[in-house]
C-alpha cells in the first residue's frame, strides 16, 4: 500500500557521491563472481559424465538430523486431530454431532492444506475405523462429507495408504447411492477415484463390491461437477487390464447414450474426462468398441477434435478415435467409406492435428492415419490426395523420432496395395513413385539406421519397395543414393535374425556382384 | 504395414489421485456460543493490551506483544474480529484503536509471498459470518469522526477487498462504498475516508476483477469528488489522491477518447487549484498518467506544457518539483521506447511520440532556468532534494532522449555563464554541461570537452566550493562517458594524464564535498584502465602516489561523517581492482599489511558509546571491503597467490576479531571478504572452520539484517566450492538453517532465491550425501515453484523476483541431479514429474527472462543426465520439449545453443537406452 504520503516518489539525482554506488557494484561483483564459479563447476559436471546409471546401492540413513519444523507441526496437530475425533466419537452428550463434525472438518483441514498431506500420521494415529464410523448409515450429510473428504485425501496418498482405505470401501460405495445427497455422493466418486487409480489390485475389489453400477448411474444426468468426477473415477475403475469392467460399464443402462450425449453438448471440462472413459472403453472390450462404432460416436469425436483446442480435451478424444478405427475392422470398411462425408471429417480433423505444435497430437494423428492407410485402395487414394501428404513428408525428415516412426506407417501404407494373402504385398507403383520423388526415401533410411527394430524393420520394407518398384530399375541407385547400402550394410552381423536376412537379401539381390555392371 | 494395434489407453493419463483444494470450504457455520465468550473477553482486555503494546516501557510492551499473540493464537478468528470491534468503537482511545487497525491489516498480508498466502489461507478458512461481522464494524469505522480510525479502516478494507474482491466473495463492497458518496447529507469526513479506500481498492485489485460498470462508477464517484463547486477541500484533496491510486485502473477509460478528455481537464483544472497540497496530490497524477498512458498524451502536451512550464516557473517547491517530474517521466517512457526499438522491425511496439524533442526549444531553457535555483549549502548534505538538481536531472535525462539536438541548446548558456562573477552563473554553467555528457555521441561531445578539460582543471581552483564541487563532479562525469582506453578512446591522452592526476590529487585535499567529488573522478578515471592492455600501464607509474593520497583521504578527520572515508576506501578499491596487476603486485602486496594493520588497530578503539561502535563498524567495513579487493586480486595469478596464503592465517584472525566486536555491517563486509579468502585458499580454508562457523551461523540466523543473510547464503556457496566434501560436516547445521530461513515469514524475500541455488552449491560439493536433506529441501523447491505460477505478472519488481526464484529453484535441482548422478540418481526419481512440469510452465512463459531459459534448458538436460532410464516414459509423455529446444538451439547466445545441445543429445541418449 501507499505510503501515507504521495511524495516519496522521487529519483536519484545525478549528481551523486561515488561512494554509495562503488560499494553496491563491488558487492554485486562478488555475487556475480561466486554465480560464475558455480556456473564453471556444473559446466564441468555435465561434460564428465560417468557411465550410463550406477546402480550403487549406498546406504539409507535413517537418522533424523533435523527438525523440520512446519512437518513435525502438521504432524503433531493431525495426530491430535484424529485424537480429538476418537473422543467425539465415543461422546454421547449434548453437541454430540456437532463436535464430531467439528473434529472431522479439523482434520480434513490438515489433510487439505499443503501438498504433502500428513497421511502417514493421520493413519498411525488410527484415523480409517473412526472415519469408517463416521460414515454409518443414517449420520447427518456435513458428518459423511467431511469423512468422506478426509478419505479422499488419505487415498491420494501412497500406495499402502491408499490400500488402507479397504475397510471404508463398502460404506463408501454405499453412498454414491441415489438416497445420499449429490454432494455427499460426489465426495464418495472422488474417493473411490483415487482407490481405483491406486492399482489393478484396488480395482478388482471395488468392481467386485459393486462400485461399477451406482458410479455408472452417476454419470447419467447433463451436466454438474458430480458427472464429472463420476466420469473420472469410472475412467479409473475401468482401467482394467482385465475388459470385463468395460463391457459391463458399456452395458449398463444409459450409459451409452450419457456418453454420446456428453461428447456432443457437454463441457469441455465433463467432455476431457468422458473421452477418458471412452479410451479405455475402446482400448479394452472390443463389445464396448463395436457399440460405439454401431452408435456413431465417430461423429462427436470428430466434430469436438474440430472445434476446441483444448489440449487436454484433444489427447483423449483423438485417441478414442484411434481406438475405434484400429480396434474394429468394421469401423473403416462400413462407416469410413470414402465419399461420405463423416470420412472426409475424420481426415480433416487428423490434419488439424498433423499441424498442431503438440507432439502427441501429431503422433497419434499420424497414427490413426497409419490404420486408415491400411484400408482399401479406395482409403489410401482418399488419403493420397489429402492435404496429410505434404505435412507428412515435412515429419518424416523433421520430427522427432516416435512422430517420424507413425508417419513411416502412414507413408509405406499408402504404397502397398491391402494384403491377399502371403507373400509380399503388391505395390502401388504410382504412389510410390510420386512420394519417393518428393524425397521421402531418406527418411526411411533414416530409419533403418534406428536402433528400434520395428523402426528398422519397416525401414527396410520400403527400401525393398523402391528396390524392387521403381520403374526401370532406378530402385538401387537411389537407394545407394541415400546410403542406403551403408545402412544395410550395417546388419550384416545384427542380433536379430529377421532383420539380418532381410537386409543381407537386399543387398545381396540388388547390391550383388553384377551391381554396376551395366553403367 | 497392415493395421496395427491399438495404443495403449493408459498413458498421458493425468494424475488419479487428486487432492482437493484447501481453499474448498463446503459449510458456512454460525458463530458458536464458545465463541462469543471469547469474544466479550477478548473485547474486555483487548484495549489495554494495544495501549501497553505502544508503551515506552520494553518489558511492559514485551508482555503485552506476548498477551496479543496468545489472543491469537487462540482463537484467530475472533481475535481479528475483536480488533475490528475495538477499531470500530468510538469510546475507546484513539491508540489502541489506531493499532488494532494495523493489526488487522497486517493479519491479511505480507511483503513476502509466502508468508501473504497462508495469511490469505488463513482469512478465507474464516467462517462466512465472522468474516462479514469485522467487514460491517470496518465499513462503519469510515463514518467515526476520529480521522486516524478512518484511516486504518480504509486501509484494512483494501486489504479484505485484495483477497476478496478477485474472488468474488464481497460483492457488495463498491456498492456501499458508493452509496456513501452520493448521499447528500453525509458527512464530508465520511466522503474523504470513502474516497481514500477507493483509492486503496484500486491500488489492491486488478481493474479485471471489477465488471467495467463498476469500475465507470468508481471512477466517476472520484472524478466528481475533485469537483470544486461540490466540496470542500479535504474531500477533493482525497479525490485527487484516489484518482491517483486509481489511474492504472482506468486503462479501459483512458482508451475512450470522450473519457480520457474528461479525466485530464478535471486533473488540469485541479492543478490550478487554490490550495497547495491539491495542486501537489493533481501533479502527481499527471507525473504517473505520463507513465501509464505515454501514448494517448499527444492532444493534451500543449496544455500540460503550459501547466508544468508556470508551475516550474512560479509554483511552491513542492508543486514545481512534481512538474519537472513530469518531464523526467516522459523521458524515462522515450528512453524505454529507444531501448527496445529494434532496428529491424520498426513496425512493433508502441509508438514513440517525440515529445521530448517537439518540446525541446522551450523545455531546455525552462530547465537551464531552474539550475539558477540553488541553495547555500546544498552540496553538503546528500539527501537534499531542489529544483536545482531536479531539473539538471531531468537536463540529464533529456540528453539521453534525444542525443545530439540538446548541444547546441545547452552550450550558448555554459560559454555565456562560465565566467560570470556570480558563482551562481558559473556553478549552473559546469552543472549543464556535466548534465548532458550522457547521451549525444562522442564524435559532438569530444571537441567541446577536449576544448573546456583545460578550463575545467582551472576551475578545480575557483574561489566558490560549490563550482568546485560541480566541477569535481563534472570531471568524473567525463572520465565515466568519454575516457574508455580499453576501446582506444579517451579524451585524456597519455600527455596530459600527468597534468590531470596533478589536479586531482592537489583537489582532493580541498573541502570535504569537493574531495569527495574527486575520488569520484579518480574512480572513473581508473576503472576505464580496467582491462586495457598496455594503456593500463599508464597508470601504474603514479599508482604509489595516488593510493597514498587516498589512504591520507581516508584518514581525514574533518570530514564531519564517514562519507568521505568510504569514498576514498572505494575508490582505492578501484585502483586496486583496475591496476596492471604484474606490474602493481608488489605495490598491492605492500598494501595488504598497511591495510591489516589499520583494521587490527580498530579492535582497540575505545567503545564508550553505540556512535561508538557505529563508528568503529564503518571503519572495520570499508577496510574488510579493501581487503575482499586486494584478496581478489593477487589470488588471480598464480605468481601472486602465495602471497595471500602466506598471510591467510592472520587475516582470517583478523576477520573472527571483527566478528568479535559484533556489529552488523561489518559482519556483511567481513563475510564477503572470506568469501573471497576461501575461494583463495581452496580446500586449506577446511581448518578455519571450527572457528568460523558459529559466525556462519550467526549469520544465517540474522532475519533483520537481510542482507547480511544473503551474502553469508552466498559465502557458504564459495566454501562449498572451495572445500567440497569436507564440509560435510557442517552440512546438517547449515542445511537445518537455511531450511527455517526458507520457511520465516520474518526474512526478506531476497534473500530465498540464493538459498535455493545455495541448496544446489551443497548438493555439488557433498553428492550423495545430500540424499537425507531431499525429503525436506525438495518440498520447499515444489512449493516456491508452484509461488512461482502465481506470481502477478503485471508488476516488474514481481517479475523479477519471479525470474530469480525460477533461476535458483533450476539451479538447486542442477546441483543435486549432478551430484546425484553416479550414485544416487533414483533417489530424485519421485520428484522428476513435478520438475518436468514446471520446467513446462516455464517453457511456456514468453516473458521469461533469458538466464531463466538458461538455467530450465540446463535442468532439462541435467534431469535426463541423472535418471536416464527412469524418466523414459516421462519424456515421452512430455509434448513441449522440442519445441523448446528448438527455440533456444535458433538463440543468438551462444552459450544458451550449446546447452541447449546438450540437453538435447542427453534426451536423445534416454529416449534410445
Amino acid at each position: 500500500m501507499a505510503d501515507d504520503s504521495l511524495a516519496s516518489h522521487r529519483r536519484d539525482p545525478i549528481k551523486s557521491s561515488v561512494g554509495n554506488v562503488a560499494a553496491q557494484r563491488r558487492r554485486q561483483n562478488a555475487a556475480t563472481v561466486g554465480k560464475e564459479r558455480r556456473e564453471s563447476l556444473v559446466r564441468a559436471k555435465r561434460l564428465c559424465r560417468v557411465g550410463a546409471t550406477g546402480e550403487g546401492d549406498v546406504l539409507v540413513e535413517e537418522n533424523h538430523m533435523m527438525t523440520d519444523e512446519e512437518g513435525f507441526l502438521l504432524e503433531d496437530q493431525t495426530s491430535s486431530a484424529v485424537k480429538e475425533l476418537k473422543s467425539a466419537v465415543v461422546y454421547q452428550g449434548k453437541g454430540a454431532m456437532q463436535k464430531r463434525v467439528n473434529a472431522l472438518r479439523e482434520l480434513r483441514r490438515l489433510l487439505s492444506k499443503s501438498e504433502f498431506p500428513p497421511v502417514e500420521a493421520a493413519l498411525k494415529a488410527g484415523a480409517i475405523p473412526l472415519l469408517v464410523q463416521c460414515l454409518s448409515f443414517g449420520s447427518p450429510d456435513e458428518q459423511l462429507l467431511e469423512a468422506a473428504w478426509c478419505l479422499t485425501n488419505i487415498a491420494a496418498g501412497k500406495p499402502e495408504e491408499t490400500k488402507a482405505l479397504l475397510p471404508a470401501l463398502p460404506l463408501l460405495i454405499a453412498h454414491l447411492g441415489e438416497k445420499s445427497s449429490l454432494p455427499v455422493a460426489e465426495q464418495c466418486a472422488w474417493a473411490l477415484g483415487n482407490v481405483a487409480g491406486e492399482g489393478e489390485e484396488l480395482r478388482k475389489v471395488l468392481l467386485s463390491q459393486g462400485a461399477l453400477p451406482p458410479l455408472a448411474r452417476m454419470v447419467l444426468p447433463n451436466k454438474g461437477s458430480t458427472v464429472r468426477t463420476a466420469a473420472w473415477a469410472l475412467s479409473n475403475l475401468i482401467k482394467g487390464p482385465d475388459p470385463k469392467a468395460a463391457t459391463e460399464l458399456i452395458k449398463v443402462d444409459g450409459v451409452l447414450d450419457a456418453i454420446l450425449r456428453h461428447l456432443r453438448k457437454s463441457d469441455e471440462e465433463l467432455a476431457t474426462e468422458v473421452a477418458w472413459v471412452v479410451v479405455y472403453l475402446s482400448a479394452l472390450s472390443n463389445f464396448a468398441t463395436g457399440v460405439l462404432v454401431k452408435s456413431d460416436a465417430l461423429q462427436p469425436l470428430v466434430e469436438r477434435l474440430a472445434t476446441s483446442n483444448s489440449l487436454q480435451l484433444l489427447i483423449p478424444v483423438l485417441r478414442s478415435l484411434g481406438n475405434l478405427v484400429a480396434g474394429d475392422s468394421h469401423t473403416t470398411s462400413t462407416v469410413l467409406i470414402p465419399g461420405h462425408e463423416i470420412t472426409d471429417g475424420v481426415i480433416k480433423v487428423l490434419v488439424k492435428c498433423l499441424k498442431s505444435d503438440h507432439r502427441v497430437l501429431k503422433k497419434e494423428a499420424s497414427w490413426v492415419l497409419s490404420n486408415i492407410a491400411a484400408g482399401s485402395i479406395e482409403h489410401k487414394q482418399l488419403i493420397y490426395s489429402s492435404e496429410a501428404v505434404p505435412l507428412l513428408l515435412r515429419l518424416l525428415s523433421t520430427a522427432p523420432f516416435d512422430i517420424r516412426k507413425e508417419v513411416a506407417y502412414v507413408l509405406g501404407n499408402l504404397c502397398v496395395a491391402p494384403a491377399t494373402g502371403e507373400g509380399k504385398p503388391d505395390l502401388i507403383k504410382e504412389n510410390l513413385v510420386s512420394l519417393v520423388q518428393r524425397g521421402c526415401l531418406s527418411g526411411f533410411i533414416d530409419l533403418v539406421r534406428s536402433a528400434d527394430i520395428e523402426a528398422a524393420r519397416l525401414g527396410l520394407q520400403f527400401t525393398e519397395l523402391v528396390l524392387r518398384g521403381m520403374p526401370n530399375g532406378d530402385g538401387p541407385k537411389l537407394v545407394e543414393q541415400e546410403d542406403g547400402i551403408d545402412a544395410m550394410e550395417r546388419y550384416q552381423f545384427h542380433e536379430n535374425e529377421d532383420l539380418r536376412n532381410m537386409a543381407n537379401g537386399l543387398v545381396d539381390k540388388y547390391f550383388g556382384e553384377d551391381y554396376g555392371v551395366n553403367e | 504395414m497392415a493395421s496395427r494395434p491399438i495404443v495403449s489407453g493408459n498413458d498421458n493419463r493425468k494424475n488419479p489421485k487428486f487432492s482437493l483444494p484447501s481453499v474448498c470450504v463446503y459449510f458456512e457455520t454460525p458463530c458458536f456460543v464458545g465463541d462469543l465468550f471469547e469474544l466479550v473477553k477478548m473485547a474486555m482486555e483487548i484495549t489495554q493490551f494495544l495501549l501497553a503494546a505502544q508503551s515506552a516501557d520494553a518489558k511492559v510492551r514485551t508482555e503485552a506483544e506476548t498477551n496479543l499473540r496468545q489472543f491469537q493464537e487462540q482463537n484467530m478468528p475472533v481475535f481479528l474480529l475483536s480488533l475490528s470491534v475495538e477499531l470500530s468503537n468510538e469510546g475507546k482511545p484513539v491508540e489502541s484503536r489506531r493499532l488494532a487497525g494495523i493489526v488487522l491489516k497486517n493479519s491479511l498480508d505480507a511483503k513476502d509471498a509466502i508468508r501473504k498466502e497462508q495469511l490469505v489461507q488463513q482469512w478465507m478458512a474464516i467462517d462466512v459470518s465472522i468474516k462479514s461481522q469485522i467487514k460491517d464494524f470496518l465499513l462503519k469505522t469510515l463514518g467515526s469522526s476520529v480521522s486516524e480510525a478512518r484511516h486504518t479502516s480504509a486501509q484494512a478494507i483494501a486489504k479484505v477487498a485484495s483477497i476478496e474482491i478477485p474472488r468474488k466473495q464481497w460483492p457488495e463492497l463498491i456498492g456501499s462504498l458508493l452509496n456513501y458518496m452520493t448521499q447528500q447529507e453525509k458527512p464530508a469526513s465520511l466522503k474523504q475516508a470513502t474516497l481514500e479506500t477507493l483509492g486503496y481498492v484500486c491500488e489492491e485489485i486488478s481493474h479485471q476483477d471489477l465488471v467495467q460498470d463498476e469500475v465507470n462508477a468508481v471512477l466517476t464517484a472520484v472524478v466528481q469528488g475533485m469537483n470544486l463547486a461540490d466540496h470542500g477541500p479535504e474531500v477533493r484533496l482525497a479525490a485527487t489522491k484516489a484518482l491517483y491510486n486509481a489511474l492504472e485502473f482506468a486503462q479501459t477509460n483512458f482508451e475512450n477518447e470522450m473519457e480520457r478528455n474528461y479525466i485530464m481537464k478535471v486533473i488540469c483544472d485541479t492543478a490550478m487549484s487554490k490550495e497547495v497540497e491539491i495542486r501537489q496530490a493533481a501533479f502527481e497524477c499527471l507525473v504517473a498518467i505520463a507513465s501509464a498512458y505515454y501514448e494517448v498524451l499527444e492532444p493534451y502536451m500543449q496544455t500540460l506544457f503550459q501547466l508544468t512550464s508556470n508551475a516550474v516557473k512560479g509554483d511552491e517547491e513542492t508543486v514545481a518539483l512534481q512538474a519537472i517530474e513530469f518531464w523526467s517521466s516522459i523521458c524515462d517512457e522515450e528512453i524505454e521506447l529507444q531501448e527496445f526499438e529494434s532496428p529491424e522491425s520498426g513496425d512493433s511496439g508502441p509508438p514513440h511520440s517525440f515529445f521530448i524533442e517537439k518540446a525541446l526549444s522551450s523545455l531546455v531553457p525552462l530547465l537551464l532556468e531552474t539550475l539558477l535555483k540553488q541553495e547555500e549549502d546544498q552540496d553538503q548534505d546528500d539527501t537534499i532534494w531542489n529544483i536545482s538538481m531536479a531539473g539538471g536531472t531531468c537536463l540529464g535525462l533529456v540528453a539521453r532522449t534525444v542525443g545530439d539536438a540538446i548541444v547546441p541548446l545547452v552550450m550558448p548558456f555554459v560559454e555565456a555563464n562560465i565566467v560570470k562573477p556570480d558563482w551562481r552563473c558559473r556553478e549552473a554553467s559546469t552543472y549543464a554541461f556535466g548534465s548532458i555528457l550522457e547521451g549525444p555521441t562522442v564524435e559532438k561531445l569530444s571537441p567541446l570537452v577536449q576544448a573546456g578539460l583545460e578550463f575545467l582543471l582551472n576551475a578545480m581552483k575557483d574561489g566558490n566550493n560549490h563550482v568546485k564541487d560541480t566541477t569535481a563532479w563534472t570531471l568524473s562525469r567525463i572520465f565515466e562517458l568519454l575516457h574508455c582506453p580499453a576501446n582506444d578512446f579517451s579524451v585524456i591522452s597519455p600527455e596530459n594524464l600527468k597534468r590531470v592526476l596533478g589536479v586531482l590529487l592537489e583537489g582532493i585535499k580541498d573541502a570535504p564535498n569537493v574531495a569527495e567529488k574527486v575520488c569520484g573522478a579518480i574512480y572513473y578515471l581508473v576503472q576505464g584502465y580496467e582491462d586495457a592492455g598496455p594503456s593500463s600501464s599508464l597508470l601504474s607509474p603514479y599508482l604509489t602516489e595516488i593510493i597514498s593520497c587516498l589512504i591520507a583521504t581516508a584518514d581525514r578527520t574533518d570530514g564531519g561523517d564517514s562519507k568521505l572515508r568510504s569514498s576514498a576506501y572505494e575508490t582505492l578499491n578501484e585502483v586496486v581492482r583496475c591496476s596492471n596487476t604484474a606490474e602493481t603486485a608488489s605495490i598491492i602486496a605492500q598494501l595488504l599489511p598497511v591495510i591489516m594493520n589499520k583494521l587490527s588497530l580498530t579492535m582497540e578503539i575505545q567503545i564508550v558509546s553505540s556512535d561508538d561502535r557505529e563508528k568503529q563498524g564503518d571503519l572495520q567495513a570499508s577496510l574488510c571491503g579493501v581487503l575482499q579487493v586486494i584478496i581478489q586480486k593477487l589470488s588471480s595469478t598464480d605468481e601472486t597467490k602465495p602471497i595471500i596464503l602466506q598471510a591467510a592465517d592472520q587475516i582470517m584472525l583478523l576477520f573472527l576479531k571483527v566478528f568479535g566486536c559484533r556489529s552488523s555491517t561489518v559482519h556483511e563486509e567481513a563475510m564477503l571478504a572470506i568469501g573471497a579468502l576461501a575461494y583463495a585458499t581452496g580446500s586449506q580454508f577446511e581448518k578455519y572452520m571450527p572457528e568460523f562457523y558459529k559466525y556462519l551461523e550467526m549469520g544465517l540466523q540474522n532475519f533483520e539484517e537481510y542482507q547480511v543473510c544473503g551474502i553469508t547464503v552466498g559465502v557458504v556457496g564459495d566454501i562449498c566450492r572451495a572445500l567440497d566434501d569436507k564440509i560435510l560436516p557442517y552440512c546438517d547445521g547449515i542445511m537445518g538453517l537455511l531450511l527455517k530461513d526458507l520457511a520465516s515469514s520474518e526474512l526478506h524475500r531476497a534473500v530465498k532465491p540464493p538459498i535455493f541455488s545455495c541448496f544446489g552449491d551443497i548438493a555439488l560439493a557433498i553428492g550423495e550425501h545430500f540424499e537425507k536433506y531431499v525429503p525436506y529441501a525438495l518440498p520447499m523447491m515444489q512449493g516456491a515453484a508452484e509461488i512461482c505460477a502465481k506470481i502477478e505478472t503485471s508488476d516488474d519488481e514481481m517479475m523479477d523476483y519471479g525470474n530469480q526464484l525460477r533461476r535458483s529453484i533450476f539451479e538447486a535441482y542442477s546441483g543435486i541431479l549432478q551430484g546425484f548422478k553416479t550414485v544416487k540418481p533414483e533417489a530424485m526419481v519421485p520428484y522428476a514429474q513435478h520438475l518436468l512440469k514446471f520446467i513446462e510452465l516455464v517453457s511456456r512463459d514468453s516473458q521469461r527472462d533469458e538466464s531463466v531459459t538458461k538455467a530450465a534448458v540446463a535442468v532439462m538436460g541435467d534431469l535426463a543426465d541423472a535418471l536416464g532410464s527412469n524418466i523414459k516414459v516421462m519424456l515421452k509423455e512430455s509434448a513441449f520439449y522440442d519445441e523448446f529446444l528448438g527455440e533456444c538451439l535458433q538463440s543468438d547466445d551462444e552459450q544458451l545453443k550449446e546447452t541447449a545441445g546438450w540437453t538435447q543429445g542427453m534426451i536423445r541418449r534416454v529416449l534410445v537406452l
